[in-house]
């Protein structure tokens, strides 16, 4: 890491605002002492760090990412984020259990790779710096969460059904089969999230983000990725979330009558079993829910066998008119 | 061609994999007509979750070990119970990119095994759900031979 007056200059027109020192940097391994205006340089490419991301969960507690950094390119002005190697291990509580995960550079670099061109996932490419750190560069997307996206659409839930309900599964659908294509890949995505679902507003597509989240499952190795998938869906159909909790204060006498059967093994107060709540909700599109419940005697392995079932399913949706569909 | 004397069993480290064992000998005790190989599954560690070449090997080999000594304590009780030593083989198999179930199903194939036998462990719906189940996935993608599955 040196001072580098030679680049205030444009550092400062792309930072637009002034700089009290430019400093350039070709080893990013102690990301913590990296401030903005310093220029990241690997492999003859420099890149003004404009600050730190933030990310929480859905919303909520918002914390500093301090080795994912929004950046613009100094060759052409491009807005670019800039997730520096951080190895992390840590225990992730799902339910009633605590699953291992580690943070994996190298599998985020493989999947950018796989999934080159492919508009359904975030887009990027891999610059190792001096000390051989991969760092993934990738491109911005202008536009928010799916859970923000859905939430924007303020009506009554039996209107979204009759308006919306068959545009936004048909999108899931897209980014499912996505995610299928990776597992047919070998990969995972490793944090399935309504909120690593991102809505481009620039090409209306919706896209994964985040990849380098990985857990060893050998036996069931797309398991976690399908129970986000399931939450998703569960989260899309009802346009939130539908908690045994929320139940027993909004319908109490429909709280009675379920049983522990209805809800998710996992997430023990989530509804899966949609259709006791919205009556309107076709069973084939219930069924597909029902394979995410306690209930059911198998549950899906593969998105394939998931995708064969939701397709068919969403013919019995309202079609809305074209103006209407999101 | 499926043999329906050929009989595979899985074997791991888990006592439901004992269990099954200790079944088959109950069962086939004494008998000279079968043959039946013992097949245990290695699954390297992943190399995102042990980056280091030395520490993923040394890993593996534990398994390995692990796994070598199940055999041949599961080896031990058939040809105690009276099954000719001669028909009782055992086998290692890495996984490579396979789950344990597929590399079962595949060396099944491979062997034309009438009959596999897993053991089944106590797991909750959950930890299905999430972990998924050797014998479940045996038993959704048997097709044209038997499998027992020891509970």
């Amino acid at each position: 890491m040196r001072e580098a007056p030679e680049l205030q200059e444009r550092a400062q027109e792309l930072a637009g605002r002034p700089l009290g020192r430019v400093r350039l940097v070709t080893d990013t391994t102690e990301f913590m002492a990296l401030e903005p205006g310093d220029v990241v340089e690997m492999e003859g490419q420099r890149f003004v760090l404009l600050g730190t991301e933030f990310e929480g969960r859905f919303g909520l507690d918002e914390q500093p990412k301090h080795w994912v950094k929004r950046a613009r390119d100094l060759a052409d002005g491009s807005a670019r984020i800039l997730k520096l190697v951080f190895h992390e291990e840590f225990v992730l509580p799902i339910g009633q259990f605590k699953i291992r995960c580690f943070r994996s550079p190298a599998k985020e670099a493989r999947i950018l790779e796989l999934v080159r061109g492919h508009p359904h996932f975030m887009q990027g490419r891999t610059l190792y710096d001096a000390a051989g750190n991969p760092v993934r560069v990738l491109e911005r997307i202008r536009g928010g969460p799916l859970d923000q996206h859905l939430s924007d659409m303020e009506m009554e839930h039996e209107q979204y059904y009759q308006r919306h309900l068959r545009g936004v599964l048909e999108r899931l659908v897209q980014v499912f089969e996505a995610l299928a294509y990776l597992h047919r890949q070998g990969e995972r995505h490793g944090d399935v999230r309504r909120d690593h679902v991102f809505v481009d507003n620039d090409s209306g597509t919706w896209r994964w983000i985040d990849f380098d989240y990985n857990f060893d499952f050998r036996e069931n190795p797309y398991g976690l990725d399908l129970f986000g998938l399931g939450n998703i869906l569960a989260y899309a159909v009802a346009r939130g979330e539908v908690t045994f909790y929320w139940l027993k204060r909004q319908r109490p006498e429909l709280a009675a009558g379920l049983s522990a059967d209805d809800f998710s093994p996992i997430i023990k107060n989530r509804l899966m079993n949609l259709g006791k709540f919205f009556p309107y909700l076709p069973p084939r599109l219930n069924n597909v829910l029902l394979h995410f419940s306690t209930g059911s005697r198998l549950f899906y392995q593969r998105v394939e066998e998931l995708l064969e079932e939701l397709g068919p399913a969403l013919e019995d949706l309202p079609r809305p008119a074209p103006e209407e569909a999101s | 061609m499926i043999l329906w004397n050929r009989i595979l069993a899985a074997v791991d480290d888990k006592e439901a994999s004992q269990q099954a064992v200790r079944y088959l000998a109950g069962v086939l005790g004494g008998s000279d007509t079968c043959r039946v190989l013992l097949l245990a599954v290695l699954q390297r560690p992943l190399a995102d979750a042990v980056p280091d070449p030395a520490q993923r090997k040394a890993v593996t080999e534990e398994k390995r070990r692990h796994l070598a000594e199940s055999l041949a304590a599961a080896r031990q009780e058939l040809v105690a119970a009276g099954i000719p030593a001669a028909n009782v083989e055992v086998h290692l198999e890495v996984a490579g990119g396979r789950t344990v179930g597929e590399t079962i199903l595949a060396r099944q194939a491979q062997g034309g095994y009438g009959t596999v036998v897993v053991g089944r462990r106590n797991l909750t719906k959950a930890e299905e759900f999430l972990f998924g189940s050797v014998s479940s996935d045996v038993v959704h993608r048997a097709s044209n031979f038997s499998v027992w599955v020891v509970a």
